[in-house]
């Protein structure tokens, strides 16, 4: 693989330790890892391999034990709660196993719970949240809440909700974990699509090799440690196109 | 979609358990109503008793009586402009046993002008006047019992003997009405007169209390002093208060009651918390993992307070509005009139004071809040990677 020309994510020996039942549980080990911008890569590994925690660090979710986490070239492992919040809602897009919309609003209106977050103005937040449903695909069921959508469709609108605020990144912990076949391809296809068009940088933790086998990269987390890295499996779309 | 409506959703999730505790709400709130209208009524006579009036009787009790030449005394008095008396008949209706009404022997002439606050039409009062066994009945009591002008009443004393050979026997002349609060509408009041008349010679020419109004409002409490000291030195001493004391120390008597009353109204406000705290404690914990995913998102802990307490609030508004529009009606139009008519001796005005529905309005949104500060901490405390991982 070329040298990369910047990665937008840059973790350096960084370690992670719960504290339970007054057990020190050492689940990430001195972890070096380096994500370019505009990849969308996989993350894989057994269960219990800390692939989730990986992630919400990278995510701003979590504060590390030990070591740097640079996003964007921002280090983002000493900021406070309330920083990492603020930092979350502008940076990053959140796609869940289970979806986790609000059950309570429409599919429109869980587009532009994390416009509210924003100085976007009301009316321009609706517009916003549409446009980013008609990305999805789902512009015939913006008023729809969740119970009267399938997965696929619960999935696609967390999606464009992962979109809306533009983020730079996009965490996705086991997207397609509790979708058929079908609708799994289609979350794959959409997520892909994102990448190539938009240059959102992804990074999916997955336990299905199909699903891994879509991203342009993966890796492989191993007891807290990522194992030699993983020949792409095919060339970063983003870069492939600069 | 703004902060407010995304809290308010909330709200119509559930809507059995919304209703519920709406319904747990507003029976605390009109409970609330009712103890606190309960205790206004009861005290209403002395927050609206006249200011120029004072009542004078017995130093020992009220129950033992005064000479009758004392009235005479009290008229010469400066500054008294009129004074009037009556004795507690304690009658009753033998048609009807088990109604209680005040009645009492007055003095014909006085006495109106004294409670000018009645309203007699002035061919009724004349009437009165001129019968000697002439009866003025209240309009409540009146209403209740069928009783009608020119009707023949007889009433037994618990207190006075009937006259040798015969009853105490009266004919109505006139109903009396009043807008004051402070005036019972089932009062039976006749001429001392005939009371006097229909005595053994050993009883006669006693009387039970004086009233009189005082020239000038703002000396009411010291001409009390001043009466006093007047029958300091003969043979019955007697203790003055204006109306609104007199009131108020009969009051005294019942303070047990009231306190009791006012406790209870105190533990119907934690009821009422706990029945909504335990509904916001409920929906707080089943949305961890929606807690969770906003906070993951970038909503800030005070923004999950928000949503909260906004929900917690709401539902305390909704209830408070169930229990104040229910109840304030059903007071006004319904309970507070039968009691008017029926209790009117311990109640004769009983409606809910506004002030106190405003009152339980706020409390009930303010004790949402307080209810809902517990779960609303808790809720915007958590981890987010914890509230999370209960998804899965
Ligand atoms: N908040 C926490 N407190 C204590 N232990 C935790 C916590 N979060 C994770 N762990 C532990 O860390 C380890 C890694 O968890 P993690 O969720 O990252 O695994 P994973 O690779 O995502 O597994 P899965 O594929 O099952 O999702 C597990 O042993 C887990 O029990
Ligand atoms: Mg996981």
């Amino acid at each position: 693989m070329s040298e990369q020309a910047e990665s937008i994510i840059r973790l350096r020996s960084v370690t992670k330790e719960f504290e339970r039942g007054g057990e020190r549980l050492r689940v990430l080990e001195n972890l070096d890892l380096d994500v370019g911008r505009g990849a969308f890569e996989a993350l894989m590994g057994p269960s219990g391999s800390g692939k989730s925690t990986l992630l919400n660090l990278m995510a701003g979710l979590d504060r590390p034990s030990g070591g740097s986490i640079e996003i964007d070239r921002k280090r983002i492992d000493q900021m406070s709660e309330g920083e990492l919040a603020a930092w979350r809602a502008n940076n990053v897009g959140f796609v869940f196993q289970s979806y986790n919309l609000l059950p309570v609003l429409t599919a429109v209106e869980n587009v532009e719970l994390p416009l509210l977050l924003t100085p976007v103005a009301s009316s321009e937040r609706r517009k916003r949240a549409e446009t980013a449903l008609r990305v999805v695909g789902l512009q015939d069921r913006m008023q729809h809440y969740p119970r009267q959508l399938s997965g696929g469709q619960e999935q696609r609108v967390s999606i464009a909700r992962a979109i809306v605020t533009d983020p730079i990144l996009i965490v996705a912990d086991e997207p397609t974990g509790d979708l058929d076949r079908k609708s799994a391809d289609e979350i794959l296809t959409l997520l892909e699509t994102l990448n190539r068009t938009m240059g959102k940088t992804i990074v999916m933790v997955t336990h299905d090799p199909a699903a891994a086998e879509r991203a342009s990269m993966t890796r492989h987390l191993d007891k807290g440690r990522l194992k030699g890295e993983e020949a792409p499996n095919r060339e970063p779309a983003w870069e492939a196109k600069t | 979609m703004t902060f407010t409506s995304l809290a308010a959703r909330n709200i119509l999730r559930n809507k059995l358990r919304t209703a519920l505790t709406i319904c747990g709400v507003a029976v605390a709130v009109i409970t609330f109503l009712l103890l606190r209208t309960v205790l206004s009524a009861w005290t209403s006579a002395a927050d609206f008793a006249a200011k120029d009036r004072v009542v004078t009787r017995h130093k020992i009790t009220f129950v033992m009586q005064l000479p009758k030449r004392y009235i005479d005394q009290v008229r010469q008095m400066p500054g008294i402009k009129t004074a009037t008396w009556a004795n507690w008949f304690g009658g009753k209706d033998p048609k009807h046993e088990n109604e209680f009404f005040a009645s009492i022997a007055v003095d014909p002439g006085t006495y109106f002008e004294v409670y000018d606050e009645m309203e007699i039409p002035q061919d009724e009062l004349d009437a009165f006047k001129a019968d000697k066994r002439g009866v003025i009945v209240g309009d409540a009591i009146a209403k209740k019992l069928g009783w009608q002008i020119g009707q023949e009443l007889t009433l037994e004393s618990g207190i006075y003997a009937a006259p040798e050979g015969g009853e105490w026997k009266f004919t109505i002349r006139g109903i009396y009405t009043t807008k004051a609060r402070s005036v019972d509408r089932s009062s039976v009041l006749f001429h001392w007169e005939y009371l006097n008349d229909g005595l053994p010679e050993a009883r006669r020419d006693e009387i039970g209390w004086i009233v009189s109004r005082v020239g000038d409002a703002k000396q009411t409490a010291d001409m009390g002093v001043k009466l006093d000291k007047v029958f300091d030195d003969q043979d019955v001493q007697t203790l003055s208060q204006d109306e609104a004391s007199f009131n108020k120390s009969f009051l005294a008597g019942f303070s047990m009651v009231l306190k009791a009353l006012n406790l209870v109204s105190l533990v119907i406000l934690v009821i009422m918390a706990l029945v909504m705290g335990n509904t916001i404690a409920m929906g707080v914990r089943e949305r961890t993992s929606e807690y969770g995913t906003m906070r993951a998102i970038g909503f800030m802990p005070k923004h999950i307070v928000f949503f909260v307490l906004g929900e917690a609030m709401v539902l305390g508004l909704l209830g408070g509005l169930a229990g104040v529009g229910l109840g304030y009606p059903f007071v006004e139009k319904v309970l507070g009139r039968w009691i008017e008519e029926n209790l009117g001796a311990f109640f004769p005005f009983f409606r809910v004071p506004p002030e106190w529905a405003v009152v339980a309005l706020l409390l009930s949104m303010v004790e949402g809040l307080v209810a809902a500060g517990i779960p609303a901490w808790q809720a915007s405390r958590i981890k987010v990677t914890d509230a999370l991982r209960r998804v899965v």
